[in-house]
């Protein structure tokens, strides 16, 4: 990580750091990576690559609509709504 | 100099279930603000998908329909980046194994027949969305379409302009709605399209610099955008007005000019990780084969039956083919009067009516095609009038009858007593002898306007050749 990259990830999260906490960050990144770096020493060729912890599949259902929350339910702890929709900062392209 | 476009899509079908992807609530369009969202869709923290099985079953038709081959094994990956409309900051998609890969489309244009490659087709969710309120100066957000089930149809860069563009995404709505994977209505934003373009020198084979141009959403805006961006590409290569990069850009279709949209990302921006929640959906033999047991006949393949097996006109065979919806009802009735023909007219001309004044799709028909089969036997049998008849498929719009029982019951059954027929006609040529001696006197019309009174008194009930031989018999001997 470096600063070119920071930058980029604080213009895809929609944040904007000062110079200060720029160089925070990028000792945090650097930590963090000498962290995963130390993953490299376990010899993992022979191990076999696992993403799903349970070793099943088609864990599907029928395609039934079910009506199970009100949108008053589901708004209750919305930091701001207005009129039925969870309302956020403006963001226009 | 000349230039050829090259132009590759990334097409969004939304899919026909009733239920989203990854929960049980609603996929419908046209609900009230966030009417159909859950904890699960609307990504709060600890809500496990449940993957929907009918969106397994699209995915596999469309690849099957577009000739692809379909992955057995299939997983689904996390594609990460920060927007509003997207609750868990992460859309739920498919990255390393899509269910289907290696298909092609045949289309059809001026410059002749041509097979557009398919690189792939993957299933995800589709986002939700946003309101910009000035009132407010805030951004609303709904919930509704969130996680509704998606599939994404890219195609490798192997169409050339506007008009081999339009040809293809013609032939994919035909095929997807054929094979009911999904409504394609561009206006309710149930088919969408990323046009990826990029224009060199004829015969070369270098690409050039690629633009992006996001969630098109009609065939005429996408013909427009496709010149207006060849030509803008254009002109930076030889005069270098504008500059030219590879990015995404808004098509804004009223001021007919495409823009730089924001800071995209790029694929590694998105971090696409296996979603550990998701598990792997293994495709077995006998679910294969259900589906592709259940393909439909191309339309191409039904209307040549139709001309070559029951002896309509190619237009006929040409409308009824628009759509699985009228092809499954013509076939129950034919099946049941064994009168094609009829049953070709009565779809086209007085179904269609009613479904255009429903302002409703020709594949939202759906009545009972061996109603519509007895309907016509009815007819044919003069034991309904054509009129009456009319208004009984209208009921059948409505409600499941019986035609028979519903024309018993309401009175629409044909007089076929010739005397009780013969002494309205005498009591209504009695009452107007004026139009009697207009007709007399050569004034045609002033029959229609007897014809009119008597099959009033009849409530439509008889046969209008039967009706017109008895008033002219009654008037002649008068």
């Amino acid at each position: 990580m470096n600063k070119e990259s920071l930058i980029q990830l604080e213009k895809l999260n929609k944040i904007l750091l000062s110079e200060e906490e720029r160089e925070e960050m990028l000792c945090f990144f650097e930590k963090q990576s000498e962290n995963v770096s130390g993953l490299d020493a376990i010899p993992t060729q022979d191990v076999e690559r696992m993403v799903h912890v349970m070793p099943m599949t088609n864990v599907i259902r029928d395609d039934v609509a079910i009506k199970q929350f009100t949108r008053d339910q589901l708004q209750e702890d919305a930091p701001e709504s207005y009129d039925g929709y969870w309302q956020v900062p403006r963001l226009v392209e | 100099m000349r230039y050829e476009t090259v132009i590759g899509l990334e097409v969004h079908v939304e899919l026909a279930t009733e239920s989203k992807i990854f929960c049980s609530c609603s996929a419908k369009f046209g609900a009230e603000q966030n009417d159909n969202v859950c904890p699960a869709c609307c990504g709060m923290p600890g809500m496990l998908p449940v993957l929907n099985k009918r969106v397994v079953d699209l995915g596999m038709t469309a690849g099957m329909m577009l000739n692809c081959h379909i992955n057995r094994v299939t997983t689904f990956d996390k594609k990460s980046y920060y927007y509003p409309d997207l609750p868990a900051s992460y859309q739920t998609t498919q990255w390393f194994a899509p269910i289907c890969v290696n298909g092609t489309v045949d289309i059809k244009t001026s410059n002749g027949e041509k097979k557009v490659r398919i690189k792939q087709i993957h299933m995800e969710e589709d986002a939700g969305k946003l309101v910009h309120d000035d009132w407010t100066d805030t951004s609303l957000v709904d919930f509704n379409r969130t996680s509704v089930p998606l599939i994404e149809i890219v195609s490798q860069p192997d169409l050339s302009g506007a008009e081999e563009v339009v040809a293809y995404l013609e032939r994919l709505r035909d095929l997807l709605r054929f094979a009911r994977v999904s409504d394609c209505r561009w206006e309710q934003g149930s088919m969408r399209c990323d046009v990826n373009l990029s224009v060199r020198p004829e015969g070369s084979n270098v690409l050039g610099v690629r633009t992006e141009m996001k969630n098109m959403n009609s065939i005429s805006a996408i013909t427009r955008a496709i010149d207006y961006e060849t030509a803008r590409h254009i002109d930076a290569i030889e005069n270098g007005i504008g500059k030219l990069v590879q990015e995404t850009r808004r098509w804004d279709d009223v001021k007919g000019k495409s823009y730089p949209m924001r800071n995209k990302e790029t694929a590694g921006d998105y971090r696409y990780f296996p979603d550990p929640n998701v598990m792997p959906v293994v495709i077995d033999d006998e679910w294969y084969d259900r589906i592709r047991k259940s393909l439909p006949d191309f339309p191409e393949v039904k209307k040549a039956h139709y001309m070559e097996e029951f002896g309509l006109s190619e237009y006929d065979a040409d409308q009824l083919t628009q759509s699985r919806a009228f092809c499954d009802v013509f076939e129950d009735a034919y099946a049941e009067c064994s009168m094609a023909k009829e049953a070709a007219n009565w779809l086209i001309s007085d179904c269609a009516s009613i479904l255009n004044k429903k302002q409703q799709t020709f594949d939202m028909l759906s009545i009972s095609g061996k109603a519509l089969g007895q309907l016509i036997k009815l007819v044919k049998e003069d034991k309904v009038s054509r009129g009456n008849a009319k208004r009984i498929l209208a009921v059948m719009f409505e409600q499941d009858i019986d035609p028979e029982e519903y024309a018993k019951a309401n009175g629409f059954i044909v007089n076929n007593d010739m005397g009780a027929l013969e002494a309205i006609v005498k009591e209504v040529v009695a009452s107007d002898t004026k139009s009697v001696t207009d007709y007399k006197n050569g004034k045609e019309k002033a029959l229609m306007a007897l014809f009119g009174k008597c099959m009033k008194q009849l409530k439509g009930n008889c046969n209008p050749q039967v009706l017109r031989e008895m008033l002219i018999k009654v008037i002649d001997n008068s």
